[in-house]
């Protein structure tokens, strides 16, 4: 004799957040690129990676590299210790546009 | 990725393949599900410039039109945002082997589960949970990552009917996610980490009674014993998955995963121990009760068996430190942060806190040799200890003037190759819990992240 069981969904609401994606560039030649890694092995060569790509194809193109130790009196980042939203709006001033690995 | 969306600077993550749906499922929790991204074949740790070169050479064009770009709807598809099933249901079952599944089969079928049988959380179940606790049911405890659930106390109430709690238990359940809402436990990266990590809950006090948690021998394997153990660990394991959006392969990207995650709870066996209970040493009275929770990875076996004297089984116990990741002296290079909320705000804690569960016979070794608790925690910190040059590693964090900007007095001794550090900064990272049956064994577990211990509400069940 089948029976109707009314059940709760374990799964909860969620907290309704957006971020508008940021405007992408029209070309990368005379930009800034940021090269972000975090720290975990291979990271670093994959970014420098796509430094040399990018170097070859736009010549005005230019990099600042981000993780680890890099910068003093800046945050070491890496898998430990994140970009937060005021090392971002840091950031921001100095690049154009970013390039992360993580390793992963 | 998304902060520097967030920032206005387009970016393009490198992500391996096996971890694009962990990218997707994190960044749509971060409110920017477009951030673009590539994928590799493989995970670059550890492989040789060579193939890393061949993996993002095959991407570059991608890259490039990730930063000129942007990302077309399509690329969206598979984000989940917005789109969640919260409410009521109701599910036809009958008594064919078949109709008896029908609650798991729908629950498998949204992946609301573990993947083992749930207890249905029908609404008059969820009501008699939610009567271990005074707590109003729509109070959020915590806002979980990384899909930004509202874990308010009727959510995780019905996630603990699921997990066969019992409202003597609930209140037990609730403390620990207190602990998890803690800055300092860092609960985004144990909830998204590649490497698994999993939450440790341990219990002190009279509730341990009250809500029958085995602090006895076996307590963390499976038995009718270990029932409220078992279903604790479980219901916060089920919470993370269905509040925080932690699914397996999405959410919980972990490399295979361990048992370990499918909940750990226990309670110190306070009658047995020779030494004040954690919780006393957090700061709590004795008649008070406590959840601490610490997040971690193992654990791994101490087998104590030849020892002849405290010594021995102190360098037992400090022969788990082996493992170089383990601590490793990374305190010279400051304290670990944890993200937190949307704005990812960045905060600082120690960690992390490496468990040691001690057999009461393994306590009582140390203490009829005159040591207390806090004595064999400055043991073990002085004991366990790292090369410098290896904690420095690729280098450590400087002022404009080079000058090391945490634990300037150690930098003298930087090219010292004999120079060594306590493997942790304090003493107390040795979390000492004694606990199991009174034998010849204790378990390290290897802790990642930082620690927290809450009270835990008094509720007169029995």
């Amino acid at each position: 004799m089948p029976i109707e069981l009314q059940i709760m969904s374990p799964a909860a609401p969620r907290v309704d957040f957006k971020v508008p994606p940021a405007p992408r560039l029209d070309t990368l030649n005379g930009k800034t690129i940021g090269l972000y890694n975090n720290v975990t092995g291979g990271a670093d060569v994959a970014v420098n990676r796509v430094a040399e790509h990018m170097a070859r194809r736009f010549p005005d193109v230019k990099f600042q590299s981000y993780g680890g130790n890099l910068r003093p009196n800046r945050p070491a980042l890496s898998r430990g210790v994140h970009i937060d939203e005021d090392e971002a709006a840091t950031i921001a001033t100095e690049v154009d546009a970013m390039v992360g690995a993580a390793a992963h | 990725m998304v902060a520097m969306e967030k920032a206005g600077v387009p970016s393009v993550g490198i992500v391996a393949r096996s971890f694009a749906h962990a990218w997707r499922a994190c960044v749509d929790g971060w409110g920017q599900p477009a951030t673009a991204f590539v994928t590799i074949s493989h995970a670059c740790t550890g492989q040789q410039p060579d193939y890393i070169y061949r993996m993002v050479d095959e991407e570059i064009d991608n890259i490039v039109l990730g930063l000129t770009r942007m990302s077309a709807p399509s690329d969206l598809a598979g984000t989940s945002n917005g789109h969640s099933e919260t409410g009521l249901f109701t599910v036809s079952l009958d008594d064919s082997p078949w109709g008896l599944d029908s609650v798991n089969r729908f629950m498998e079928e949204r992946d609301w589960s573990d993947g083992m049988p749930v207890v249905p959380p029908t609404p008059a179940a969820v009501e008699a949970m939610l009567k271990g606790t005074r707590r109003a049911p729509q109070d959020v405890v915590m806002v979980m990552e990384p899909g930004f659930g509202l874990a308010t106390v009727e959510k995780n109430a019905v996630n603990a009917v699921m997990a066969g709690c019992q409202p003597a238990q609930f209140p037990v359940l609730l403390a620990a996610l207190e602990c998890i809402a803690q800055p300092e436990m860092n609960h985004r990266d144990m909830q998204v980490s590649g490497h698994t990590e999993a939450p440790l809950v341990l219990v002190n006090g009279p509730v341990a009674a009250r809500a029958g948690i085995n602090s006895g021998t076996s307590a963390m394997g499976p038995g009718v014993v270990n029932k409220a153990n078992t279903a604790i660990g479980r219901a916060l394991r089920l919470c993370l998955i269905n509040i925080g959006y932690c699914k397996a392969g999405a959410g919980d990207p972990n490399f295979i995963g361990l048992p370990t995650k499918f909940g750990m709870c226990i309670a110190e066996n306070e009658e047995l121990s020779p030494w004040q209970p954690y919780h006393v040493d957090r700061g709590f009275q004795p008649d008070e009760s406590a959840v601490t929770v610490v997040t971690v990875t193992g654990p791994t076996d101490v087998l104590d068996t030849a020892s002849r004297k405290p010594e021995d089984t102190l360098n037992n116990i400090a022969s788990m430190m082996f493992y170089r990741h383990a601590g490793g002296g990374s305190w010279i290079r400051g304290r670990q942060s944890a993200q937190v909320g949307h704005t990812s705000r960045r905060v600082e804690y120690q960690g992390p806190y490496h468990p040691i569960m001690l057999s009461p016979s393994r306590a009582v070794i140390l203490a009829e040799a005159g040591m207390s608790k806090r004595d064999t925690q400055e043991w073990l910190h002085e004991h366990c200890r790292t090369s410098l040059r290896d904690a420095i590693g690729s280098g450590v964090p400087t002022d404009a003037d080079g000058r090391w900007i945490h634990h300037p007095e150690l930098q003298p001794l930087a090219e010292d190759p004999d120079a060594t550090i306590p493997a942790l900064e304090d003493p107390e990272q040795y979390l000492l819990f004694v606990t199991g049956g009174s034998t010849h064994y204790a378990n390290f577990f290897y802790g990642t992240y930082g620690i927290a211990t809450k009270p835990v509400e008094d509720m007169p069940y029995r």
